[in-house]
């Protein structure tokens, strides 16, 4: 990729997001969708457990528990 | 042509409860339904099959309780299976003639994504729009008409406390019609490439237009007194307090509120078996129902305690949402030796018992995660380790301060031991996790529900449950393997041989006692020891011991000798290791009747004197050191020995292989383990 774009994992806490998509066509990506992270969606980030991982977003008003890994996945839109 | 095979004739509707987990599904189920008439695992996977039965304007009704999904295009067997009773096409199971969505109408965007994949089954449908009492108090409107209108099928406001909507749902299941598919926008634009992340793309952005209008979020408040709480319970500092307050509660209470209960089911097993005993002429029918049924049973129902607390505090856990927070707290811990958030409260109970710790995994969805928690659960040392670390300890152990006065080394040794089954336990996790278990990465996405309540009638039921699952799935065949074991440790019965024995000991105190080398210390106790035999508690427990080093289990102890005498024992410990088999307290016990000690000062000073006095047959050197006592804690520390934690992994894995597994992996580990400790503490000059 020639751009490195951001993504929800470089959201730091306390920050509301727009997602620009999941990156992969894989069960990982399929599940990410279902549970709301559809491209053009906001998420807030609510903080990180105290180990750095997982973290918590609020997502379509309820709270998601993702981790980091699973987060590098999502792109957000530019801004 | 799908037949009635609810057996009820024509009559009888099957309806399936559908929807998220956490939604509050269970709380209905048992609201519409009460205790369900049959529960178990769905045929060949082990994912949980639960059926009611309600009867509503005279037609019955079978209600399927299908295991909580995010999406109709299912991923992992939980979803795989829900998906197939929709379709018809799990076995045992008639497809049902209607669906009950279950949308949670606090997270109702989530929540109608699978309301509308619903909509597709070609079945009747109604939604159940339950928590709406929270809903309410959220200040979230949801106009349930208009809704409807837009679904095609009825939409029912439920508030389970005050059972608002029970009745009006049971008459919408009677007159559910099958709604027509809501058309996705197959033209909307998405960069997804598989057609599954496009109809999900499109199929939020159908939601988003049902609820348009639909649903009122302006007089929400964001900040009710629960979500401070939640944001303490998931601070950095204050939660990870909060996190380590719970857990110990919740160990203590497994650790120290169950041994009353269990010592009162075993007190009233020995009761009722000594008055079995009575009613009964001695002999071989007499021993096989006390020793070997009874005895069985009482090692069963002496679980029941512990299984039922677990699971009442574990509902209660998940019921108020704090589950999914504590595998949020705990997740990157056991995440690094390849395990997840979830197995940490399985593991945890395992060591109060592996028994419930194993069972409590069934929280745990991902089946990858599910089978590695509960292949190490055992390497937890439970509390039926506790009295041979005690008594070994205590008996062999130099209490001698390490450093500082307070500190004696037969409580480090104690730690140490318990240290050693959390050390090999990660250290298997990671490897199997890279090993065996390797795969692509497992998906882990977990919701964090929000706070309620727990509903006490569903705390009360899963602690039904698993009582009762425990005791018919595993209780039986744990029974018939005891009997087993007592049958090889009893028989045969070689009244010649058992004589010859008897002689035989009698005849080594003898030759010790007139042997010069013998110190006059010594020589008193073993005249003492002589003239004891003489009595008839004494004789009997001479006998015993001679009946059992006789049997078959005897014979095993003394074959397999060559291969414990690495770890510094003789036949004898092998013997008792091999007859620990059904449950790793036994050994205690064993050993004493070995030793030829009466069955009343089976345990404590008298046997720790016993084994203190144990000599290798025909010398002088005794059995027992300090490096022997090291090597048989760390071999019970890492061993299998326990055939009720064999049986359940059976039972909650679905299969034989895994207790095999187990089996083998933990006894290499503890043979290997015991080697080490025996042959380190001999060259360290212990």
């Amino acid at each position: 990729m020639a751009v490195a774009c951001l993504t929800l994992e470089d959201a730091s806490p306390g920050e509301t997001v727009r997602i620009g998509d999941v990156v992969g066509d894989d069960r990982v990506a399929l599940r990410l969708l279902e549970m709301g992270l559809t491209p053009g969606s906001t998420v807030r980030v609510l903080g990180r457990a105290p180990f750095g991982d997982p973290l918590e977003l609020e997502v379509r008003g309820y709270r998601l528990s993702i981790r980091r890994a699973e987060a590098a996945r999502v792109t957000l839109e530019a801004v | 042509m799908q037949q009635p095979a609810n057996g009820f004739g024509s009559t009888g509707l099957t309806v399936a409860l559908l929807g998220n987990p956490n939604t509050g599904k269970s709380t209905l189920f048992t609201a519409l339904a009460g205790i369900p008439t049959r529960v178990g695992n769905y045929p060949g996977v082990t994912v949980e099959e639960k059926i009611g039965r309600f009867t509503h304007r005279g037609r019955p009704i079978d209600l399927i309780d299908l295991p909580g999904t995010y999406s109709l295009a299912p991923q992992g067997p939980d979803e795989q299976v829900a998906v197939d009773v929709l379709h018809g096409r799990q076995s045992g199971v008639p497809r049902p003639d209607a669906v009950v969505v279950v949308a949670d109408a606090t997270n109702l965007e989530r929540n109608l994504f699978l309301a509308t994949q619903a909509t597709e089954l070609g079945l009747p449908l109604v939604v159940a729009l339950t928590l709406s009492d929270l809903a309410e108090r959220r200040g979230i409107r949801i106009n349930a008409g208009e809704l409807a209108r837009r679904l095609g099928c009825r939409v029912i406001p439920i508030a389970t406390p005050s059972r608002t909507g029970l009745a009006e749902l049971r008459d919408a299941i009677l007159t559910a019609g099958i709604p027509r598919p809501l058309p996705l926008d197959e033209a909307a634009p998405t960069a997804a490439r598989t057609p599954a992340a496009r109809d999900a793309i499109r199929r939020y952005a159908l939601v988003e237009q049902l609820l348009e209008g639909v649903i009122d979020r302006s007089g929400s408040r964001r900040s009710l007194p629960e979500d401070r709480i939640d944001r303490l319970l998931t601070h950095r500092i204050w939660g990870t307090l909060a996190f380590a307050a719970v857990m110990l509660t919740l160990f203590s209470s497994i650790f120290w509120l169950a041994p009353p209960l269990m010592d009162l089911i075993s007190g009233g097993m020995d009761l009722f078996s000594a008055w079995v005993s009575g009613l009964l002429p001695a002999g071989a029918i007499h021993d096989l129902l006390v020793d070997g049924i009874l005895a069985g049973i009482g090692g069963v129902i002496v679980f029941v305690p512990q299984i039922a607390l677990l699971f009442m505090l574990v509902a209660a856990l998940e019921g108020c949402g704090y589950l999914a927070r504590a595998a949020y707290l705990m997740d990157r811990l056991l995440v690094g030796v390849g395990l997840s958030g979830k197995s940490f409260i399985p593991l945890l109970s395992s060591f109060a018992c592996a028994i419930p710790g194993i069972m409590a995994a069934r929280t745990i969805e991902n089946r990858r995660d599910r089978l590695l928690t509960i292949l190490v659960a055992p390497l937890m040392s439970c509390s039926a380790r506790l009295p041979v670390y005690l008594l070994l300890c205590g008996a062999f152990v130099p209490n001698v301060a390490v450093g500082f006065s307070w500190l004696r080394l037969p409580a480090v040794v104690l730690a140490s031991m318990y240290a050693v089954g959390v050390v090999v336990a990660a250290a298997v996790a990671f490897i199997l996790s890279r090993t065996l278990f390797r795969g692509p990465p497992q998906p882990f996405v977990m919701e964090l529900p929000g706070w309620r309540w727990p509903q006490p009638g569903v705390v009360l039921e899963r602690a039904r449950e698993a009582v009762w699952s425990f005791l018919t799935n595993a209780g039986t065949l744990i029974v018939a393997m005891s009997i087993v074991i007592w049958a090889l440790s009893t028989y045969p019965q070689n009244e010649p041989q058992i004589a010859a024995d008897l002689e035989g000991n009698k005849a080594a105190l003898a030759r010790r006692l007139t042997d010069a080398a013998t110190p006059d210390a010594e020589r008193a106790d073993l005249a003492a020891e002589l003239e004891a035999l003489e009595t008839p508690e004494a004789a009997e427990a001479a006998r015993r011991g001679a009946i059992q080093r006789q049997s078959f289990l005897g014979r095993a102890g003394r074959f397999i000798e060559p291969v414990v005498r690495p770890l510094g024992w003789d036949w004898r410990i092998g013997c008792a290791a091999i007859a620990s088999f059904p449950a790793r307290e036994v050994v205690l016990g064993t050993l004493a009747v070995l030793y030829d000690l009466p069955a009343d000062e089976g345990e404590g000073t008298a046997l720790e004197r016993r084994l203190k006095a144990a000599r290798w047959d025909g010398t002088n050197r005794p059995v027992f050191t300090l490096p022997v006592a090291l090597s048989i804690m760390v071999f019970f520390a890492l061993c299998a020995q326990c055939a009720s934690t064999l049986v359940v992994i059976g039972r909650e894995t679905g299969s034989w292989v895994w207790p095999v597994v187990a089996f083998t992996y933990m006894t290499l580990l503890a043979w290997l383990g015991a080697f080490l400790a025996y042959q380190i503490g001999t060259w360290a000059g212990l």
